[in-house]
C-alpha cells in the first residue's frame, strides 16, 4: 500500500471535515426513514396501535407477494413504466435530433418544451381532468365540432389508462429532449464529416455514428425516466384514483393506500422496501452506465 | 427622549402579548361548511383574544394529514373535524379526548342535537367524543322546471299512464330517469370516482332498494340479492341513462353536469341544494329542489346519513382554547348564523327556526331527509372497507366483474375486517 503522507491525512480530515454536515444532514433525512421502514416492514406495526412488540419476521413480505392486488399494481406500473418511457424515449429523441440541427430559435423552443416540466404534477393532473371532462371539457367539445363522439377520456379501463400515460409524456417528455440534446451536442463533430466525405445517407450517419455514440447518454436517460415512471403517484391520485376499476392502479399508489388509509405501516415498509430493491437494482445498472460514460 | 424610549419600550411589550395571544388550529375541509365558519370567525377572535387558523384542504388529504399529528404526543392541531367513517378508528386508536367533563363543567346543551347525528358524530359506546358540526346525509336532487313542463308531463302520461310528479318510491324514480335520458339530455348523473364517491353514492341504491349492509351480527348483507339489483340500477343509471365518463366523475364534476342543466337528477349530499341556487355557477338557478332518495314505497326511504364532528384530539397542543372555539361554533347563535349563510344543521333547534325557514324553505324536506336516512356501518376499519367496496364496485361498473362477483368479494373482505375488529365472532 502507498504511504500516506501527513498532507495527505490532513487533506482527508479536511474533506471529511466539510462534508460532514451534509452526510449527517442526509443521514438524517434519507438513511434513517429507510432504515426505520426497513425495521418496520418485520413487524405487524400498525398506526392505530404503533408499536414493536409483534414481530412478523418475513410475514408481511409474504402477505405482499400472495396480495393479487398489489401484484396487479405492480404489472400494471410494468406496463405503465415501459409505455411511458417507450414513448417518451421515441419522441423525444425525435424532438432532440431536430433542435440539434436548428439554426434559430433554438432558446425559444427550449422555453416551450420545459414549460409542462415546471408544472407541479398535482396542478398538471387538475388541468387534463378539466381539460378531458367528458361532457364539460374543451377536448371532447372540439372533436364534436368535426362530428366526433365525446371520447370517455378517464371513465373506461384502458381509454383511462392511456389517457394517464398520455398526460404523464406530455408532463415529462421535455425531461428526455433535455438530456438527450446535451448528449447530442457533446458528440464530435469530425465522424460526421468523415461519413459525409464517403457519402453516407443521414439514416445512415444516425445508424452509424449518433446511436452507438449516444449510447451510454441513452442508456442514464431511459434508466432515470424509469425510475420516475416507476414512482408517478401525484397523476394518478389526482386524475383516477386508481380507477376505473383497478385499471390505473400504480404500485406507489397502491403502497400510499396501505399505510394512510389502511394504516398498516409494517405490510406498506415491507412493499416500499421491495419496490426499494427494484428500483436499487436499477440504480446499480445506472451508475454502472455512468461510469461507462466517464471511462 | 426618555418618552420615547417609554412608548417604544410600552409598544414592544404589547407586540409580545400579541406574539403570545392563543391561536387555536383546526384543519378543515374546503367545503361550504368551512367557508361560513370563515366568515364568522372574526366574532370569535374579538370575544376571546383567542385566534383561530383554519387550514383548509381538500378531502382527500385530510386523513394522511390528520394520522401523523394524532398519533405523536404533541400534535399541531388544537381541534380537529371527523368525518363519520373515521370515528370508530379515531376511537380505537385513542385519539379523542372525552368532552363529558367539559360538557357538564359549562352546561352545554347536547340534547338539541338530531339523535341520529350524536350517534353517527357525537357519543361512541356512551361516551361523548365529538359535537356533531355538519350534516351531509344525501339527497335526490331532481328539476322542478322538467316535472312541471307541460309537453313532459303530456308525454309521461302517454309512455307510462301515469302523473309526472316528485318520484314517491325507487322504480318511479328510476322510470324517470329513463324518462328523461332524450334530447342530448341525460335522466341522471353519477359520481363513479373511486374509493368514496361511488361507495357512498351507491349505498344509497342499496337502501332504496331494500337492502342493509350488515346484520346485526355484523356479517355483510350487501351481496344479497337486493345489493345486486341496487349495483344492476346503478350501472344502468351510470351507462344507460347518464353522460359519457360518469364513472370517473367525483363530485364537484357530476355536480357541474347537473347545474349545467344536462340532467333531470343526481344524487348527492345535501349540501349542494344551496349551490343549485348560486347564480355565479348554476345554470339552473329556482329549477333544482333536494328530497330523500325514494324508497321501496312512499313510506321508505334511501338516503345515507353522513356528518362530520368537532372533536378535541389527544395531542392537541391548547384543548382549553379549543374547547372555547367548539362552545362558540356550536352555541345556539353560531350554529343558526351557519344555518342562515347556507349550513347544513345538526340541531333541531335550527330545523325548526322560523327566520332559517322563511330564507331557507327547503329546510323542513331537509330535517326529514335527514331523519329518515340511514347509516354506513361505523367500526375500526371502515376507510379500509370504503376503499375496497369502493374498488369493486368500479370493477362491475367497468365491466369487469359482474355485479354479484364484485359485491361477493366486498362482502368477503368487509367479514375479514369485522373478524379482526373483534366485531363478528
Amino acid at each position: 500500500m502507498a504511504h500516506v503522507t501527513t498532507m495527505e491525512r490532513e487533506n482527508r480530515r479536511f474533506g471529511w471535515l466539510l462534508t460532514a454536515p451534509g452526510l449527517v444532514l442526509l443521514a438524517a433525512v434519507v438513511l434513517f426513514p429507510i432504515v426505520w421502514a426497513g425495521i418496520t416492514s418485520f413487524f405487524n406495526y400498525s398506526l392505530i396501535f404503533p408499536g414493536y412488540d409483534d414481530f412478523a419476521g418475513l410475514g408481511n413480505y409474504a402477505k405482499a407477494a400472495d396480495d393479487g392486488e398489489f401484484l396487479h399494481s405492480a404489472w400494471i406500473t410494468l406496463l405503465f413504466v415501459v409505455a411511458v418511457v417507450g414513448i417518451q424515449f421515441v419522441a423525444g429523441f425525435v424532438v432532440a435530433l431536430m433542435l440539434n440541427d436548428a439554426r434559430r430559435g433554438k432558446t425559444v423552443y427550449y422555453l416551450i418544451l420545459l414549460c409542462p416540466l415546471l408544472i407541479n404534477p398535482v396542478v398538471v393532473g387538475l388541468m387534463w381532468r378539466m381539460i378531458l371532462h367528458p361532457t364539460l371539457g374543451i377536448v371532447n367539445w372540439l372533436l364534436g365540432t368535426v362530428g366526433i363522439e365525446p371520447v370517455n377520456w378517464l371513465g373506461a379501463p384502458d381509454m383511462a389508462f392511456w389517457t394517464v400515460v398520455l398526460v404523464d409524456i406530455w408532463h415529462q417528455v421535455s425531461f428526455m429532449v433535455v438530456l438527450l440534446l446535451a448528449g447530442l451536442s457533446a458528440l464530435p463533430a469530425e465522424p460526421y464529416e468523415a461519413a459525409r466525405v464517403d457519402g453516407a445517407t443521414p439514416f445512415q450517419r444516425f445508424w452509424h455514428i449518433t446511436l452507438p455514440m449516444m449510447k451510454p447518454v441513452i442508456v442514464v436517460t431511459l434508466l432515470i425516466r424509469m425510475i420516475f415512471a416507476i414512482k408517478t403517484y401525484d397523476i394518478i391520485y389526482i386524475m383516477t384514483r386508481g380507477g376505473p376499476g383497478v385499471a390505473t392502479d400504480l404500485i406507489s399508489y397502491f403502497i400510499y393506500r396501505r399505510a394512510f388509509v389502511s394504516l398498516d405501516l409494517g405490510e406498506a415498509c415491507a412493499m416500499a422496501a421491495m419496490l426499494l430493491i427494484v428500483i436499487a437494482g436499477l440504480t446499480a445498472v445506472l451508475w454502472r452506465s455512468m461510469r461507462q460514460v466517464q471511462d | 427622549m426618555k418618552k420615547y424610549m417609554l412608548s417604544s419600550l410600552s409598544a414592544l411589550a404589547l407586540t409580545a402579548v400579541a406574539a403570545h395571544a392563543e391561536t387555536v388550529n383546526i384543519l378543515m375541509e374546503a367545503v361550504p361548511d368551512t367557508t361560513y365558519i370563515q366568515q364568522l370567525l372574526p366574532e370569535f377572535e374579538e370575544a376571546t383574544g383567542i385566534d383561530v387558523n383554519l387550514e383548509v384542504v381538500n378531502y382527500a388529504e385530510m386523513h394522511t394529514k390528520l394520522v401523523p399529528q394524532l398519533v405523536s404526543n404533541s400534535g399541531s392541531y388544537s381541534a380537529i373535524v371527523v368525518d363519520f367513517y373515521w370515528v370508530g378508528e379515531f376511537f380505537k386508536a385513542g385519539w379523542m379526548q372525552p368532552l363529558d367533563d367539559r360538557i357538564a363543567a359549562d352546561g352545554f346543551d347536547t340534547s338539541v342535537y338530531v339523535p341520529a347525528m350524536m350517534d353517527l358524530v357525537g357519543q361512541v359506546e356512551g361516551t361523548t367524543y365529538m359535537l356533531p358540526f355538519y350534516n351531509y346525509a344525501m339527497g335526490l336532487l331532481y328539476r322542478t322546471d322538467l316535472l312541471e313542463d307541460e309537453a313532459n308531463k303530456t308525454a309521461y302520461m302517454d309512455a307510462f299512464g301515469t302523473e309526472l310528479k316528485k318520484p314517491e318510491t325507487w322504480d318511479e324514480y328510476l322510470q324517470q330517469v329513463k324518462f328523461f335520458t332524450k334530447d342530448g339530455s341525460y335522466g341522471v348523473v353519477n359520481q363513479g370516482l373511486r374509493p368514496d364517491p361511488i361507495a357512498m353514492e351507491w349505498s344509497n341504491y342499496l337502501f332504496a332498494k331494500g337492502g342493509e349492509f350488515i346484520d346485526d351480527g355484523w356479517h355483510a348483507t350487501f351481496n344479497s340479492p337486493e345489493g345486486v339489483a341496487a349495483l344492476e340500477d346503478y350501472i344502468t343509471n351510470l351507462n344507460d341513462y347518464g353522460p359519457v365518463g360518469a364513472a370517473s366523475f367525483s363530485f364537484d364534476e357530476a355536480f357541474n353536469v347537473f347545474s349545467q342543466g344536462q340532467a333531470y337528477s343526481y344524487i348527492t349530499y345535501n349540501f349542494f341544494r344551496a349551490a343549485v341556487d348560486d347564480a355565479s355557477g348554476s345554470a339552473i338557478v329556482g329549477k333544482g329542489e333536494i328530497m330523500g332518495v325514494p324508497g321501496q314505497t312512499p313510506e321508505e326511504g334511501g338516503s345515507l346519513n353522513g356528518a362530520w364532528g368537532w372533536a378535541i384530539p389527544k395531542s392537541s397542543p391548547n384543548p382549553d382554547a379549543a374547547w372555547e372555539f367548539l362552545k362558540w361554533v356550536e352555541s345556539p347563535e353560531i350554529a343558526k348564523k351557519r344555518a342562515l349563510l347556507g349550513g347544513s344543521a345538526t340541531r333541531l333547534d335550527v330545523f325548526d327556526d322560523a327566520e332559517v325557514i322563511a330564507k331557507y324553505p327547503q329546510t323542513t324536506a331537509l330535517k326529514e331527509l335527514l331523519l329518515g336516512s340511514h347509516n354506513f356501518p361505523t367500526f375500526t376499519y371502515t376507510p379500509q372497507f370504503v376503499e375496497v367496496l369502493g374498488r369493486e364496485l368500479s370493477l362491475a361498473v367497468s365491466g369487469e366483474k359482474s355485479a354479484q362477483e364484485a359485491l361477493d368479494a366486498a362482502a368477503a373482505e368487509f367479514d375479514e375486517l369485522a373478524i379482526k375488529d373483534g366485531r363478528q365472532e
